[in-house]
Order: structure tokens, then C-alpha cells, then sequence
């Protein structure tokens, strides 16, 4: 595939994405609060993975560098999950 | 001489780490020094045939065997120190709430004393520089004492300890308890004072210029003079 | 070598950028802070020393407590331990130099400048004074208005700057510079013990930045994050632990990684399992993230988190105990030397123990409700970051003078500089340990309390302690120009460094050493050492290669920028504002735009070798993997910005209404733009692939352009937010947390946009179309991070 025609392709699905979660805002109250968070979260996750793996070259770089970046974002969630958890448990 | 539950249990705990730290401490200078002493330089001495030299990274030294010892035996101790703390925390803190009794005795709550049933729990609140502590009349108004926590002797005390402003930290000295008081939330402790006197309260958090001289007196008084003094402090029915 | 031209000392000593000149740099300037720190605590010791004191004020008291551990913590610990990592390690593992010697040199000066501001803040008004935990709300501007502690907080600003780019720099030394055969297993546990540190360098100091610049905007722009009734207090306490303990051992494992070397030096043995105690220390490392909250125990969380707590942290002892059986069996047969830097290795490893058992003490959550905020703590980490780590940063510093000097310093005044260290330091911090009761941090205590003979007994070895360092100073000072020649390798040791001249010459080996599979390694022509006269493949062959002005003119001009952001006093008492002082911040954005300028325009080529070891990373080009990097540490930084968003979020009983705050249309539209911008940047570096200058120009201006329309709509948003009155950012937390998160974003943005103009203006003069397009592929990764970032904050702030 054409590079240019992937990240135009890219690019498509990044602002489908998009409207979904805004579309989805707007049926907010039909859906149970926990699960429209997790829905919403999911899909920007799923656009940052789009992004970091094509405009920012990840899929096709070595695998030691993604994995590189696996560890910084399993860092980053060591404090989220774990002060979550103390947020949540106990008390 | 046993001045609270929870000194007990401080005691009883400090007591079990310090004779295993003890031990740990002698086997491993003793250790040390042995090794130091019986493989020092001397005149005659030669370098082993192990000895790395300049030109070659050293090969490595070592049997994973003894590593392995190491790691059970410190295993088995920290095991034992881990599962004596945790019976040492639920006695601080149960599941469920030890049921307060200070109030028994006051006509007013009679009903909750036969009962058996939890007298209300009391509160600390820490300011700069200074603790206050509230108690509940039984006619739902609150008398609060500042710099002075009175309490009767051989009675459950349930604490609610918060701030007025910034992050302070309560503490009783000789009880070996203490918790945080922070703005905008509550902390609970508990404890049963044995013996009759007074204590000493200190904030363990630097809050300020003042942080230095912010104590209170625990007064824990007999049960007869602590009912004569909530009395006093009126309208008790 | 000899008639090699010297440039004049203040030219060579500001512009260097060689990885040994700016190694001495750190050595003398963190020594010089020990000493400031050092005073201060002699001088609250002394106050302390009897009951009722009135020789320093309670408020002067609080100030030296706190300024003392914030300058051992940070300008001395960490910077002492980098000294060393900046002279030997590179020299250990066979490189030239640091992967980035500019940004090496440029880590120093932020460095010194930011000492310079935290030493500044005693000046303006009072120093930080509320311990250098710094917990709030006490250091909301409500309770501490003095600007004191916002210089404070712009000089920890930029010492995290300056560990970032450190952090980077080693990094990338670490993984890309080795010598051919020098895989990671060949190294000495000192380069291991630094890759772990900076590791967790890496993850940690983000949280820390996060932490300041919020309590900064908290004060300055009356925002409350940490000083909200919901739940501020525990954020704090949260974000600055998850740094705070990782900090401890990234300030301790340097120095356990040179005892750990110099041991089997002065035992003549090989290290007795050195594989285990890597993987002990990696082990470490890792849990050190997951044990925060033992220094939370009694703030309410929970029993089944403190229990859980409990578990890691009496966990993480055990990598310890493998760490020191093994230093200690490998004396086993060994030939025991005691000098100097092996005194007090050995002596560390004593000290190191008993800290290292008190602080399992500290692990048991019922003993914590006694000993918290005691003197017990106070030992306990005392033994470990002055008997643990200060004492093996001294074994370093006897160890390597010889190589830095050339001459070898007294052996018996460095004996009972020892003997007078190891004794005062044991009258200093034991009794403390029996001071279980007393609270830290008090400024004085009333007699009644019987504190007062241990405390006497404890500034009595203070004075002892503090007093032996005058030897240590007079010692290497005489020495160095006085004391005995000593030769490249006075210890017979074996790692690479002593297979150089003492000191070395300026572009270190003449051939990178060849490691053979067999661990045997030969310089260039297979001869054993190096021989002098011959220059091989190297740059920087003279001290008068490799300057460069942009470092601490950079530094400076951060220095003066952020001094005017912290320096003005406040305006108004209550709510207390401070006023910024422009002509320093003028001055500061200006000099720092020259500077930027200066620096990428300077002709300064890092020589590579062609032959090096670089797994895992072997594909990745330098500046890429430093980006890469960067950027992990960029990740850390916005979660905890995300983090404290939730946190704050979940402790409210009420929050905005999806759609009555801000209009969903607005962040669909920021999206958008965004999204699009992505697509211009990369189809930027397309154009610079295939050579279309006009499709480069054009993607280019589309980016910015694009930036310029998001900010735009943002800054609409912010004003019309603002003027609303409702909705002011001193009012409510979602204002608060919405305008720090996005405003945030918003100078990455900008940033962002910055670099789009310089990388225009270039493409107008040629470049990037000949195969040269990285930088404009290293923007890319730069601004679809910014987006991605923005991609969680639209849900985030927008939708729920």
C-alpha cells in the first residue's frame, strides 16, 4: 500500500473515531457511566495506537524500540492503577 | 508498666524485630569482621590465583547455590515478620469497629450501655498550633476542650482525628499510636488507656513555625472523676 | 601531550564539554554543596543539642532542615554520584565521550544555577521551610506567602531539567557507545548501577516535575490542586512519593555499585556473584515503584493497602540481602587491603545494614503508628544515604584521585579520616534510634522529655563527623599538588579506565579497546596497552576541541527566565498573588532563543565510531532512541497530570454536567484540527523523503498553520471561560484541573509550533531534501505525541 494512501486511510479512521465518541455523548445517559468511560477511554486508545504505530513509525521500527515504549507506558500505569486502587479499596 | 493496648502491641512487636535484627546484626558483623581479620594483607601475603588483571574483564565468581540460601533463609524471616505484622495491624485495626465505652456510666446513656451498643466516637482536630477535642452531649450539642484530652481509665476510646487547616499528624507518645490529620478528612484510631495520668500529644508533621510546641495532655482520669467532669461540662441528660 | 595548547582556565572550564572536565565540574561542586548542607545541619544540631534552645529561631530552624535535605538529596547525592559516572564511566565501557557532550555540559550549568536559586531563596523572605517533603496544604500561598518557596520550586524545576537530560544523554551512552565486544555482561557493576539509576531516573523525576509545577501554578495562579478539601493533601502525598522512594535509591545505587567495585579491587578477587547482584539491583529498582505507600501508612488508606504495602516493601529488602552476602563472600579467601577506599566501602556495607534492617522496621505498619514523623526514620535513612552512600562516594573519591590527578594522596590521614568518620557518624545518628519518641523536625523540646542527653550525645558526633571532612578536603587538596605521582594503575585494578594514563589525555584512548569473546581485550594493533604516541580514530585530541558556550549560556538564560517567574513578591494578601518580574523573564525568553539558535547552528560534530556495541538498539539511531526516551519520560509526566485530574475528580461529590461547561463542538473542533495536523507533519517528512521542497514547505505551514488555529480556539475558549466569572480558575477544581492539564498541552503545542518555524526556515536554504530529512522525522515523533496526548484529554475534559 501506498504510504501516503495509509496515512490518509489512517487519518480517515482517526476522525471516524472521533465522531464517534462525540455521537456517543450524545446517547450518554442511555448507557451505564462506567461502561460510556471505558467505551470513550478504549477509543482514544485505540487512535493513540494508530497514531504511534504509523505516524509515529512504531509498527515498522525494531522491536526493541516499541518495546522500549511498552515499558514507559506500563510505568505511567503503575501510578495510575496503583493510586486508583488506593482511591477505591479500603477506608 | 502497660499503659495502653496499642503500647502493647508496639512493645510485643518491637521486641520480636529487635531480637531478629539482633541476631541478623551479630551473624553478619560478626561475618565481616572474621572474613576481614582472618584474609588481611600480611607481609607474606600473595595475591590468590584468582586475581583479575589489567587486559581481561574478570570471568565470574560464584555458586548460585549460596545465593539461593541467602534468598530462603531471608525469605523465611521476612515471611515471619510480615505475618507478625499483619496480626499486630488487625488488632489497630479489627474489621469491625470496637464498640466505644467511655460514655458508660452517664446517665443519659443508659439504654446504650445495656445495649452493649458503641458510645459515640470522639474527635481530635488539629489547628495551627494547637489540638482541639470535641465530645458529643447527649442532647446533640458538642463541648470541645483545647489542649486537654480527657478520657476515662480501662475504657474504649474510638478517635476521629482531622484538621482545621494544614496536614497535621496526632500522636500519642507513650500509647505508640498515631495517625494523620488532614483537612477535609477523617482518620479513625483506637485505644484503652490501663493506667491513670497524664500523656503526652505531639503533631508528628512539620505544619509550621509553630510545629514544635503544638502538644496536648491526655489527662486519662478514673471513671468516677471523668463522669463528674463530663458532668460539669452541662447538660447532659 | 605536553606542548598541546591549554586555553585559558575560565575559557576551558566554562565551554568544556569533554565528559571528564565536566565530570570534575560535578565532583567539586557537589562537595561544595555537602559542605553548605553540612553546616546547616551542624547548626540545627547544635540547637537541638540542649532542651529550651533559642539559638536559631523555630523559623530559621524549619528553614535549615529543609534546606539541608533538599541540597543533600539533590545537589549533593545524585550530582557527587555523577561526578563520577561523567569521568569513568565512559572510560569503563569503552566510548569517547557522552552520546550528547553538549547536553552533558548543559545538565552541569543547569545544575549549578538551579544550587544558585535554592541558596537564593534564603534571601527572599524564607527559604522553603516545611521539609523537604513539602506536603500540603502548608505550602498553599495561603499558608506560606513568602516567595522563598517559589524560587525553591523554579530551582527543582530545573534540576529535574538537568537530570532529564542526563538521564537521555547516559542513556543513550549506555546502549549505543560500548566497545566492540563490551556487551552488557562485561561491564563493572558501577556502569550497571548507573543504567538502573538513570532507569529509574527516567520514570521517576516526571512524577516529581509534575508535583512542582502544579504546587507552583497552585501558588501562583490560586489554583488548588493540593490544598482542595478533596483529597489535595493525599494527591500530594501520593504524586511525591511515587517519586520520593524510587529517589532514595536512585541517590543510593551509584554508591552501591562502586563499593561494589572497589571491594574486589582491595580483595584482589574477583566480585563474588556479580550476575546476582545486577539482577538484585534491577530487581530493586523495579519494586522501588510499588512500595510508595509505606510513607502513607498512617494517612488513612486502608488496611488492605497497607498490607499490601507491607508486602513490597519487606520484599525489597531481600535484593539487598543477596547485594551485601555476596559483597561480603567475596572476601572469602581473598586478600584483604585495608586502605582508604576500601575502609570506608566496607565500612558502607556495615552502615548499609543496619539501615537497611531499621528500615524493615519501618515496613511493619503497626510499628509505623509509633515511629512515624520520629528520629527513628531520621537514622534510619541517615545510615543508609550517609553510611550507605556518602561513605561509598568517599571510597570513590579516594579510589579514582589517583586517576584524576596523577598523584596519590596520604594513606594514613585518609585512614583516620576514616576511623573519625565511621565513629562520629555512629555517635551521631545511634542515639537517634532511641529517640523513637520525639517528633522530627521540632525546633526545640522542653527538658521534661529527657531528650536531652541522647540529642547532646548525637551533636557531639556531628561535630566529629562533620570535623573528620577537614581532613578529607585538606588531604586531596595538598595532595593534589603535593602528593606522590602515582602511576596509570596504583591498585592493580582491572577495569578499563586503569589501563590509561593518570590523569588521561583529553580524548581518552588512543584506539577503542577490542573486547574478544574470551573477555581478553587489546587496544588497535593488539597491543595490551595504549601506546602514546600514537593518535588513532578520536576527536577532541586536545582540550581546545569540543568547546562550546551554548551550554551555560542556555542554562543561564533558563536561570534568569524562571528567577522572574518566582521572584515577584506578592501583590496582594488575601488570595495572595505574586506578581512576575518581566524584565528577567524578558531577558531569560530572549537569551534562551539566541542560545537555542546558537546551539543548533554551532558546527559540532560527535565523532561516532563505527564499530560499537549497541544491543538491544542496534538499528536505532542515536537521536531517535534519545527522542524515544524523552518521550517516555513526557508519558509519565501527563499521566500524572491525568492522574491528579482523576484523583481530584473522584474525591468531588459534585462535577459539571458533560456539555454545560464546555461546549462539545469546541474540543470537536480542536480534535479535528489537531488529527489533521498529524497528517500535515507526516506528510512532511514524505515530501523531505522524495525531495519535494514544495510539498515539505506546504505540509509544514499546514502544521503550524493548523497549531495556530488549535491554540486559537482554545484561547477563545480560556477567555470566554474566564470572563464568564463562574467558571474562574481560582473558583473550582474543574477549572482548575481543566486549564493546568490543556494548558499544558498548550505549551507543548506552541513548543511544537517553534520547531516548525526553524525546521521552515531551513527547508528555505535546502535542507532535509538530500536524505537528510531525520529532523524533520524527529518533529514528527515529537508532535503526534502532543496529539496522541490530546486524544485522551478531548474524552477526558469533553465527554464524561
Amino acid at each position: 500500500m501506498n504510504t501516503t494512501y495509509l496515512y490518509l486511510l489512517v487519518f480517515a479512521i482517526l476522525v471516524g473515531g472521533t465522531d464517534i465518541e462525540v455521537n456517543l455523548a450524545s446517547v450518554q445517559n442511555s448507557v451505564p457511566y462506567g461502561e460510556y468511560v471505558s467505551i470513550l477511554l478504549g477509543l482514544a486508545a485505540l487512535k493513540a495506537a494508530l497514531i504511534a504505530m504509523f505516524y509515529q513509525h512504531l509498527k515498522y521500527e525494531p522491536r526493541s524500540l516499541s518495546t522500549w515504549v511498552l515499558v514507559g507506558l506500563v510505568m505511567a500505569s503503575l501510578l495510575m492503577s496503583l493510586s486508583f486502587i488506593q482511591l477505591h479499596i479500603g477506608h | 508498666m502497660a499503659v495502653s493496648n496499642t503500647q502493647i502491641v508496639f512493645d510485643d512487636l518491637y521486641r520480636i524485630f529487635t531480637d531478629l535484627a539482633i541476631v541478623v546484626g551479630i551473624i553478619v558483623f560478626a561475618l565481616m569482621v572474621y572474613l576481614i581479620v582472618r584474609y588481611r594483607d600480611r607481609r607474606s601475603s600473595q595475591d590468590p590465583e584468582d586475581t583479575p588483571r589489567l587486559g581481561r574483564i574478570p570471568i565470574g565468581r560464584g555458586h548460585g547455590r549460596n545465593v539461593l540460601v541467602t534468598v530462603t533463609l531471608s525469605t523465611i524471616l521476612l515471611a515471619v515478620l510480615i505475618f507478625t505484622s499483619f496480626a499486630a495491624v488487625d488488632v489497630l485495626f479489627p474489621a469491625s469497629e470496637p464498640a466505644a465505652t467511655w460514655c458508660y456510666g452517664v446517665p443519659a446513656y443508659n439504654q446504650t450501655q445495656a445495649a452493649g451498643q458503641s458510645c459515640p466516637r470522639l474527635e481530635a482536630s488539629g489547628h495551627q498550633f494547637y489540638w482541639t477535642f470535641s465530645y458529643p452531649r447527649p442532647n446533640g450539642t458538642i463541648h470541645q476542650d483545647v489542649g486537654m484530652f480527657r478520657v476515662p481509665v480501662n475504657s474504649t476510646i474510638v478517635l476521629d482525628v482531622t484538621s482545621n487547616d494544614v496536614f497535621h499528624d496526632f500522636g500519642i507518645i507513650e500509647f505508640k499510636i498515631k495517625t494523620d490529620a488532614i483537612p477535609g478528612r477523617t482518620n479513625t484510631i483506637w485505644f484503652v488507656p490501663y493506667h491513670a495520668g497524664n500523656y503526652t500529644i505531639q503533631c508528628f508533621e512539620l505544619c509550621g513555625t509553630g510545629h514544635y510546641y503544638m502538644t496536648a495532655t491526655l489527662d486519662v482520669m478514673s471513671v468516677p472523676a471523668f463522669l463528674s467532669w463530663y458532668n460539669s461540662t452541662g447538660l447532659t441528660k | 601531550m605536553s606542548n598541546e595548547i591549554v586555553p585559558a582556565r575560565a575559557r576551558r572550564w566554562l565551554f568544556t564539554t569533554n565528559h571528564k572536565e565536566v565530570g570534575i565540574l560535578y565532583l567539586v561542586t557537589s562537595l561544595f554543596f555537602f559542605v553548605a548542607a553540612g553546616l546547616l545541619a551542624l547548626t540545627f544540631r547544635s540547637q537541638l543539642s540542649v532542651p529550651n534552645n533559642n539559638l536559631l529561631s523555630p523559623d530559621l530552624y524549619n528553614q535549615f532542615v529543609t534546606v539541608h535535605g533538599l541540597l543533600m538529596i539533590f545537589w549533593v547525592l545524585s550530582p557527587f554520584a555523577f561526578g563520577f559516572a561523567n569521568y569513568i564511566l565512559p572510560l569503563q565501557i569503552g566510548a569517547r565521550d557522552l552520546a550528547f557532550p553538549r547536553l552533558n555540559a548543559m545538565s552541569y550549568w543547569f545544575y549549578l544555577f538551579s544550587g544558585v536559586a535554592m541558596i537564593m531563596s534564603f534571601f527572599f523572605g524564607s527559604a522553603p521551610d516545611l521539609g523537604w517533603t513539602l506536603y500540603s496544604p502548608q505550602t498553599s500561598a495561603q499558608y506560606t506567602p513568602s516567595i522563598g518557596l517559589n524560587i525553591g520550586a523554579a530551582a527543582l524545576i530545573l534540576i529535574v531539567v538537568s537530570i532529564t537530560m542526563s538521564s537521555v544523554n547516559f542513556l543513550v551512552t549506555m546502549f549505543k557507545m560500548r566497545a566492540p565486544g563490551m556487551k552488557l555482561r562485561h561491564m563493572p557493576v558501577f556502569p550497571w548501577a548507573i543504567l538502573i539509576t538513570i532507569f529509574m531516573m527516567l520514570y521517576a523525576f516526571p512524577s516529581f516535575l509534575a508535583a512542582v509545577l502544579l504546587l507552583y501554578v497552585d501558588r501562583a495562579f490560586g489554583t488548588f490542586y493540593f490544598s482542595s478539601i478533596q483529597g489535595g493533601a493525599l494527591l500530594w502525598d501520593n504524586v511525591f512519593w511515587f517519586f520520593g522512594h524510587p529517589e532514595v535509591y536512585i541517590v543510593l545505587f551509584p554508591a552501591l555499585g562502586l563499593i561494589a567495585d572497589v571491594i574486589p579491587t582491595f580483595a584482589r578477587r574477583p566480585l563474588y556473584g556479580s550476575k546476582y547482584i545486577i539482577g538484585s539491583m534491577i530487581a530493586a529498582a523495579i519494586i522501588s515503584f510499588i512500595v510508595w505507600g509505606h510513607h502513607m501508612f498512617v494517612t488513612g488508606i486502608g488496611v488492605t493497602s497497607t498490607k499490601l504495602y507491607t508486602v513490597t516493601t519487606i520484599a525489597v529488602s531481600l535484593p539487598f540481602d543477596v547485594m551485601v552476602i555476596a559483597m561480603i563472600e567475596t572476601l572469602v579467601k581473598a586478600r584483604v587491603k585495608l586502605k582508604a577506599a576500601s575502609l570506608f566501602a566496607l565500612g558502607a556495607v556495615a552502615l548499609f545494614v543496619i539501615g537497611g534492617i531499621t528500615g524493615v522496621y519501618l515496613a511493619s505498619v503497626a510499628l509505623d503508628h509509633a515511629l512515624r514523623g520520629t528520629y527513628f526514620v531520621v537514622a534510619h535513612f541517615h545510615y543508609i544515604m550517609v553510611g550507605g552512600s556518602i561513605m561509598g562516594l568517599i571510597a570513590g573519591l579516594y579510589y579514582w584521585f589517583p586517576k584524576f590527578t596523577g598523584r596519590m594522596y596520604h594513606e594514613n590521614v585518609a585512614r583516620i579520616h576514616f576511623g573519625l568518620s565511621f565513629i562520629g557518624f555512629n555517635i551521631l545518628y545511634f542515639p537517634q534510634f532511641l529517640l523513637l519518641d520525639m517528633p522530627r523536625r521540632i525546633a526545640t523540646y522542653s527538658a521534661s522529655t529527657g531528650w536531652g542527653p541522647l540529642n547532646f550525645t548525637s551533636t557531639i558526633g556531628g561535630f566529629i563527623f562533620g570535623g573528620a571532612q577537614v581532613l578529607l578536603f585538606l588531604n586531596l587538596f595538598l595532595s593534589q599538588r603535593r602528593g606522590s605521582p602515582s602511576g596509570p594503575n596504583p591498585w592493580d585494578a582491572w577495569t578499563l579506565e586503569w589501563s590509561l594514563p593518570s590523569p588521561p589525555p583529553p580524548h581518552d584512548f588512543d584506539t577503542v579497546p577490542t573486547i574478544a569473546e574470551d573477555g581478553t581485550y587489546h587496544f588497535g594493533n593488539g597491543q595490551g596497552y595504549p601506546n602514546g604516541s600514537r593518535i588513532g580514530n578520536g576527536y577532541a585530541h586536545s582540550h581546545l576541541e569540543g568547546l562550546s558556550p551554548w551550554p551555560i549560556v542556555m542554562a543561564f538564560a533558563a536561570f534568569i527566565f524562571f528567577l522572574g517567574l518566582t521572584i515577584g513578591q506578592p501583590t496582594s494578601p488575601t488570595p495572595v498573588s505574586y506578581k512576575p518580574f518581566w524584565p528577567l523573564i524578558f531577558d531569560g525568553a530572549i537569551l534562551g532563543v539566541i542560545s537555542l539558535y546558537g546551539y543548533t547552528r554551532e558546527k559540532f560534530s560527535v565523532h561516532e565510531e563505527s564499530r560499537v556495541e549497541s544491543w538491544p538498539f542496534k538499528e536505532v539511531p542515536n537521536v531517535k532512541l534519545g527522542i524515544w526516551t524523552f518521550l517516555g519520560a513526557e508519558v509519565i509526566f501527563f499521566g500524572v497530570l491525568i492522574g491528579a485530574y482523576f484523583f481530584v475528580r473522584t474525591n468531588s461529590p459534585t462535577w459539571p454536567a458533560v456539555g454545560s461547561l464546555f461546549t462539545i463542538r469546541n474540543g470537536f473542533a480542536m480534535t479535528l484540527i489537531l488529527l489533521t495536523s498529524s497528517l500535515t507533519a507526516i506528510m512532511a517528512l514524505v515530501s523531505a523523503k522524495i525531495g519535494s521542497r514544495n510539498g515539505l514547505i506546504a505540509s509544514l505551514l499546514g502544521t503550524f498553520g493548523l497549531g495556530v488555529a488549535f491554540l486559537y480556539v482554545k484561547a477563545g475558549e480560556w477567555i470566554e471561560l474566564g470572563s464568564s466569572g463562574v467558571f474562574s480558575v481560582a473558583n473550582g477544581l474543574p477549572a482548575t484541573s481543566y486549564f493546568i492539564t490543556t494548558g499544558t498541552h498548550g505549551v507543548h503545542v506552541f513548543a511544537g509550533m517553534a520547531m516548525t518555524i526553524y525546521l521552515l526556515a531551513n527547508t528555505f536554504k535546502g535542507r532535509y531534501l538530500k536524505g537528510d530529512y531525520h529532523a524533520i522525522e524527529h518533529f514528527g515523533l515529537y508532535w503526534h505525541f502532543v496529539d496522541i496526548v490530546w486524544v485522551f484529554l478531548f474524552p477526558l475534559f469533553y465527554l464524561i
